[in-house]
């Protein structure tokens, strides 16, 4: 008993010990970062690590507190039927998460030139289990933001309460006062615009009173000052067993940041999302045996779920063939232990009765033992009271698929981009540049390759991964099904469900700067494809 | 070499000694490196962790200084002149090799299959 309890302590501290090396990690990679992105992302894992950290924390000390006061856990109860019967466990996946927004020409968006950006994400709390989805770029020409991953929870009560939080941060430096000191920020912002000295002076504010002054408060630690980007609390709601369909359902989100704030978004307060929950007793067979029943003879019986399942031995089972014959088992159905029509002085059976239509179908079920029986009672009146905790999610199966594991970014070209392989350097001559072309197309170069068109200054016609070295970029767009030119905002229902990815704008590379040492052009990375950068090539510089 | 964020890493490493090349106004080692910290390391054909964000040599010019003086293809430059490049980004391990006040560049590096070779001519 208490070894169990030693095992999960030991089991949270060694999460926590993870945690806390992954914060750590995350800080030092805060520090090294160069861009933007990199340090939202960074952030973004900073934040999730605090408060997993938090919440684990708070578990050890909540046990710690339980063990002094003496308290234990419940044990299984050795004298006796426990009074209270506790509800099977359940899987919750949430997927297909998208919140609408609702722009408007506000004098927010005056400057039209200027694209504001924002770096969204969702950070989602059952009991003690905090995820979170990928971080999705959102500016004006998106109607919604719209989340591709799908968040499993396994271990979840029917009293759940999955929390859901919007973050949001500026991809834009915050009037770059961010860092600056108190005194000289103020000056400044009494001198800007009415709107942005507004805002710089309310993410000053917010600099100064940390988290957990708020009435609900968020899951977030408050950053450490690293000097990186800040997210805000956008949104936030609670999703419970009344929530749970298989299906796209609408529900309210409580709006938490006003117009003041800097990472503030219109959005409309509402998030739509399908949210289903596979109880165990639906997915995991309840209880085998033998069993006889009449006009069958002797079967092999499974309950799982909605139905009994019986087989002509284990071994049908096992083979996935189809049963026999199943008896549903729903909340209509009726048991009934003990004698009913007794023939042959049979005392150990069990009758199931379902209304099928008018007429009412009885099994009766005949058991090897009364220990049998007992086990077989027991199993149903669980599987009935779990029917009863789950409520919808026992009519049927909710269809869950595991979401697979988050990869980083696709390489690209792989099928065959000479960019990746070369350096163009000033040392090189054609010689070098043919050769590795030779070794990778193979057959000899009667026609003088498509790239020589760049060496006589003329602009390629057919799609090529090479473009001229230190072009400042416009942007875009990149040779594939992604490819969007700067898009029209799509309009969605709001219950409809969306199909595929919805078009991230090209962006303008943010380019390293050519540094003092710099001896010849280098290549430049063509413009990154969204945030996910999955066009950006791996960088290779001679040295 | 698997990296694991927060816990020092152990290394093989062999020492290259690099005398710059003058070129013209510019002074050149004669390779190419990829990867850095702000790069996507999925992409790194040299590396056995993809998930490896140090810098690696990608190409190593013929007859260079670089070539000369033992450099491989495919190594991971873990310090240049004592300044670390296991957690830089690719601009800053630019940097770091083309100083100009710098005629020579001392590099540690490592490759795979080092640590076995050391081993065995430990045992040999």
């Amino acid at each position: 008993m208490d070894g169990a309890e030693e095992g999960r302590d030991t089991e949270l501290q060694r999460k926590l010990d993870h945690e806390i090396r992954m914060r750590e990690g995350a800080c030092k990679l805060l520090a090294a970062c160069s861009q933007r992105e990199q340090a939202l992302e960074a952030t973004k894992s900073l934040l999730v690590c605090s408060s997993r950290i938090l919440s684990y924390m708070g578990e050890l000390q909540h046990r710690k507190e339980a063990q002094v006061l003496g308290r234990t856990a419940r044990r299984p109860s050795d004298t006796g039927p426990p009074d209270e019967r506790s509800p099977c466990r359940g899987t919750i996946c949430i997927s297909d998460i998208r919140i609408p927004l609702m722009w408007k020409d506000t004098e927010y968006f005056k400057n039209k030139g200027d694209l504001h950006r924002w770096a969204v994400f969702l950070l989602l709390q059952l009991g003690g289990n905090i995820q979170d989805t990928e971080m999705v770029l959102v500016d004006r020409t998106l109607t919604d933001i719209s989340f591709q991953s799908s968040v499993l929870f396994t271990e979840a009560g029917p009293d759940f309460e999955l929390r859901l939080e919007l973050y949001g941060a500026c991809v834009e430096e915050e009037g770059a006062l961010a860092g600056a000191p108190r005194r000289l920020a103020s000056k400044l912002s009494n001198s800007l615009g009415r709107s942005s000295g507004r805002r710089v002076r309310a993410s000053l504010e917010s600099a100064g009173g940390s988290g957990g002054s708020s009435a609900a408060s968020p899951i977030l630690l408050p950053t450490p000052a690293v000097g990186g980007p800040r997210y805000h609390l956008l949104a936030q709601t609670v999703l419970t067993l009344a929530s749970v369909q298989d299906g796209f359902r609408t529900h309210d989100l409580t709006l938490t940041s006003n117009e003041e704030s800097p990472a503030w978004l219109p959005l409309y307060g509402s998030v739509c999302c399908r949210l289903a929950a596979q109880p165990l007793c639906m997915t995991q067979p309840v209880m085998s045996g033998t069993l006889r029943v009449q006009s069958w003879g002797q079967v092999h019986g499974i309950l799982k779920g909605t139905n009994l399942f019986c087989y002509r031995h284990p071994g049908e089972a096992n083979a996935q063939e189809d049963p026999l014959f199943t008896i549903a088992i729903n909340k209509e159905t009726r048991v009934r232990a003990g004698e009913r029509d007794q023939t042959l002085g049979a005392p150990l059976t069990l009758s199931i009765s379902n209304q099928y239509g008018g007429d009412e179908v009885t099994h009766t079920l005949q058991m090897e033992s009364r220990g049998a029986l007992q086990r077989w009672m027991e199993a149903l009146w669980q599987l009935f009271f779990d029917m009863s905790q789950w409520k919808q999610c026992c009519d049927e199966l909710m269809k869950i698929e595991v979401p697979p594991p988050r990869k980083p970014p696709p390489a690209l070209a792989k099928q065959g981009s000479l960019y990746h392989e070369m350096a163009i350097e000033p040392l090189d001559d054609i010689a070098a540049v043919t050769d590795i072309l030779a070794k990778r197309e193979g057959p000899p170069l009667d026609v003088p390759p498509h790239w020589l068109a760049l060496f006589t200054e003329k602009l390629p016609t057919s799609k090529l991964p090479i473009h001229a070295p230190r072009s400042p970029s416009p942007p875009r767009a990149c040779p594939g099904p992604r490819a969007t030119p700067w898009g029209r905002p799509r309009t969605l229902s709001l219950d409809a469900a969306p199909r595929g990815r919805p078009p991230l704008p090209p962006r303008s590379s943010s380019s390293s700067s050519s540094g003092s040492g710099s001896p010849a052009p280098r290549q430049r990375s063509p413009p990154a494809q969204g945030f996910r950068a999955k066009a950006r090539p791996w960088l290779q510089s001679p040295v | 070499m698997s990296y694991v964020p927060g816990q020092p890493v152990t290394a093989v490493v062999q020492r290259v000694e690099i005398h710059k090349l003058r070129q013209g106004e510019n002074l050149i080692l004669g390779f190419s490196i990829g990867g850095g910290i702000d790069q996507d390391p999925a992409q790194n054909p040299f590396s056995e962790d993809k998930t490896d964000k140090g810098i690696y040599v990608t190409r190593v010019s013929e007859g260079g200084p670089a070539e000369v003086a033992g450099l491989q293809i495919g190594d991971k430059i873990m310090q240049v002149n004592g300044w670390d490049m296991t957690m830089v980004t690719h601009d800053q391990a630019r940097k770091r090799l083309t100083k100009r006040s710098e005629e020579v560049v001392r590099l540690l590096v490592t490759r795979q299959g080092l640590q076995k070779a050391v081993q065995q001519s430990m045992l040999a």
